[in-house]
């Protein structure tokens, strides 16, 4: 502005040349401000601890939400929960297999004459294998990744078999294969049902 | 002058109190620091007080009562919950899963940068949705079914509309992109019935309700001069009984209640963990809700009380701590299904609080860490995903008195 003035009228005197000034010296607001809103936070944060305990005095001890959690869990039905070991077979597990439309009724069939009992052979109760190495040379996935408590039995074994153990709950197809003999698992214990001529591979892991 | 453009560099968010000009001119900073201290003590001594009058009313936990009242525990044979299911399809550690509330469609979301959508019931794969960014820590179905959404560490969260049509590479288009959080989003989860609202957590300490349809945030939990998480928060779940409130738990070892209509602060605190809240998730009847930590341990709390009403916590040998990853309660609150990062996945009788079933040692089991876990909206089927890339279906499996 100063300078677009002067050059309009060439003939006033010059202005002074500018002295410029330093900015005053103002404070350090921003940490100022900073500091000021930490305050505010805590100060809240007091109120809000008193409101929180004046609000003890009204409420009750832990012994009656404890009481409620009881009450709740056990007046609803749960459906994967166990009601009773002694009657039908029937359960809701069989009811999502049997929902699905591409499913091999009669592998479910033989699959449901199963009772399902699952029970550690007596040479694999000492072995523990966690972690992801191939304990046999069983093609099955599972066998890859030795299920828990079975990969000692596994190892006896020159297993190369197209071990049917996991393969019919967990496969997509439901394809049902056949087992040959197997040295140490009984495996397979094909169950042959009144409606299902195939060799059912499920029962393989049931060590009847 | 000078001073005004500071005042107005600000945002007023922070600044909002009345008085508070004549406030910043009598104080120095040093009478500044010192109030802070003061204040910082009165804090620390109310907390004090607040845990002594709490542990006054702690007289029992939900175990202890169930004990004295006779009641009788959970029993599980080895086949009585069995898996019938395996999802194959991902190449990557699967992060996140969620059921459709229809019941059997679930969307799961890998580190192979894709979010698959299943019919859990036949296996088949009814999307595979490549993402922008593979490194997806999060997904969830919409209420109708009719999105998904997903989040991670592109700190934006995407919703995905599955009747949308492909474009030329196949690919799914990202139908809306929510931007604003400041770091990864670590979960996220739709409201139970409103469609365009969802909650998303986040590392930047936040936790955000957004309006889908506008793409922006409806409210901003927590943050820098809030009351709410002092660390990143890693999950949400949002009380179905009352879709207004929803729980966050966070790296500050806390777990928060929010009131959706009250967004400067958490209605209450959760105190007790020694670590991580890595997984909240409401109990059934909504007036409580789980905690799962990397302290080991999962704790079951009151929202109406703030108690701490049970620790479930298995011992290992050597003193080791296995962190939990992620957390479910069955339809009826009895059962909680925790999974932990040594691959193991405790099926808890939440009454006595004891361990009943661990899923993770079934012979058809995953081969590695269970990431995430949930429940069907009928309760029937639980899905697992794991780093061993598969997800799993288990199911009741054993025999069941017909009524």
């Amino acid at each position: 502005m100063e300078a677009g003035s002067g050059g309009s009228s060439p003939m006033q005197p010059s202005l002074p040349p500018p002295k410029p000034k330093s900015p005053p010296r103002y404070p350090d607001l921003y940490g100022k401000r900073k500091e000021l809103a930490k305050v505010q936070m805590l100060e809240r944060e007091i109120g809000y601890l008193q409101e929180e305990l004046k609000f003890f005095d009204g409420i009750p001890p832990a012994s009656q939400s404890c009481k409620e959690v009881a009450d709740i869990v056990m007046a609803k039905p749960d459906p994967l929960i166990v009601m009773s070991k002694k009657k039908r077979r029937r359960c809701r597990f069989w009811k999502w297999l049997c929902g699905m439309s591409c499913l091999n009724i009669s592998c479910l069939c033989c699959c449901c004459r199963c009772s399902p009992s699952l029970k550690i052979p007596s040479c694999c109760g000492d072995c523990r294998c966690s972690g992801s190495q191939s304990c046999c040379r069983c093609s099955m996935p599972k066998c890859n990744c030795c299920f828990r408590h079975c990969c000692k039995c596994f190892k006896t074994c020159n297993c190369s078999l197209n071990c049917c153990i996991p393969k019919c709950l967990s496969c997509s197809d439901f394809s049902c294969k056949r087992c040959s003999s197997c040295c140490c698992l009984r495996c397979p214990k094909v169950n042959f049902c009144c409606s299902c001529t195939k060799n059912c591979c499920y029962p393989c892991f049931c060590f009847f | 002058m000078v001073e005004g453009v500071l005042c107005n560099s600000k945002p007023s968010l922070y600044f909002g109190q009345e008085g508070e000009e004549s406030e910043m001119t009598s104080s120095s900073v040093g009478s500044l620091q010192e109030r802070h201290k003061a204040a910082k003590d009165t804090v620390n001594s109310l907390r004090e007080s607040l845990k002594l009058k709490r542990l006054e009313l702690l007289d029992t936990d939900v175990a202890s009562y169930a004990r004295s009242a006779g009641k009788s525990g959970v029993v599980f044979g080895a086949t009585d919950i069995v898996c019938c299911r395996t999802l194959q399809g991902h190449t990557g550690k699967v992060y996140s899963m969620d059921w459709a509330a229809e019941r059997n469609r679930i969307v799961s979301a890998s580190q192979d940068g894709r979010l698959i959508v299943w019919n859990a019931l036949t296996s088949q794969k009814t999307h595979a949705i490549k993402l922008a960014c593979a490194w997806v820590m999060t997904c969830s179905f919409s209420p109708n079914g009719q999105s998904v959404a997903c989040g991670g560490l592109d700190s934006v969260c995407s919703i995905f509309n599955l009747s949308s049509p492909t474009d030329r590479d196949g690919n799914l288009p990202v139908s809306r992109i929510l931007t604003s959080h400041k770091g990864y989003v670590s979960s996220c989860q739709y409201v139970p019935d409103h469609d365009s609202h969802l909650i998303t957590s986040s590392g930047d300490h936040t936790c955000v309700l957004w309006d889908i349809s506008t793409g922006l945030r409806a409210s901003v939990f927590g943050g820098e001069f809030q009351s709410g998480h002092t660390a990143d928060v890693l999950s949400v779940s949002i009380n179905a009984s009352n879709s207004k409130m929803f729980v966050s738990g966070s790296c500050d070892a806390t777990a928060r209640l929010w009131d959706t209509r009250v967004a400067s602060r958490a209605v209450r605190t959760f105190y007790g963990h020694q670590g991580d809240v890595n997984s909240v998730k409401f109990f059934p009847d909504g007036n409580r809700f789980g905690t799962g930590s990397d302290d080991g341990t999962c704790r079951l709390y009151d929202i109406r009380t703030g108690h701490q009403l049970q620790v479930y916590h298995q011992p290992h040998s050597h003193g080791e701590v296995t962190p939990v990853t992620s957390i479910a309660f069955s339809i009826s609150g009895r059962l909680l299904f925790a999974a932990y990062t040594n691959g193991d996945c405790y099926v808890w009788d939440t009454l006595l609080a004891k361990v009943v079933l661990n899923l993770g040692s079934l012979q058809n089991s995953h081969d590695a860490r269970i990431n995430c876990l949930g429940l069907s909206a009928d309760g029937s089927a639980l899905c697992t995903g794991s780093w061993d890339t598969n997800l799993k279906i288990w199911a009741f499996g054993g025999h069941r008195r017909v009524i």
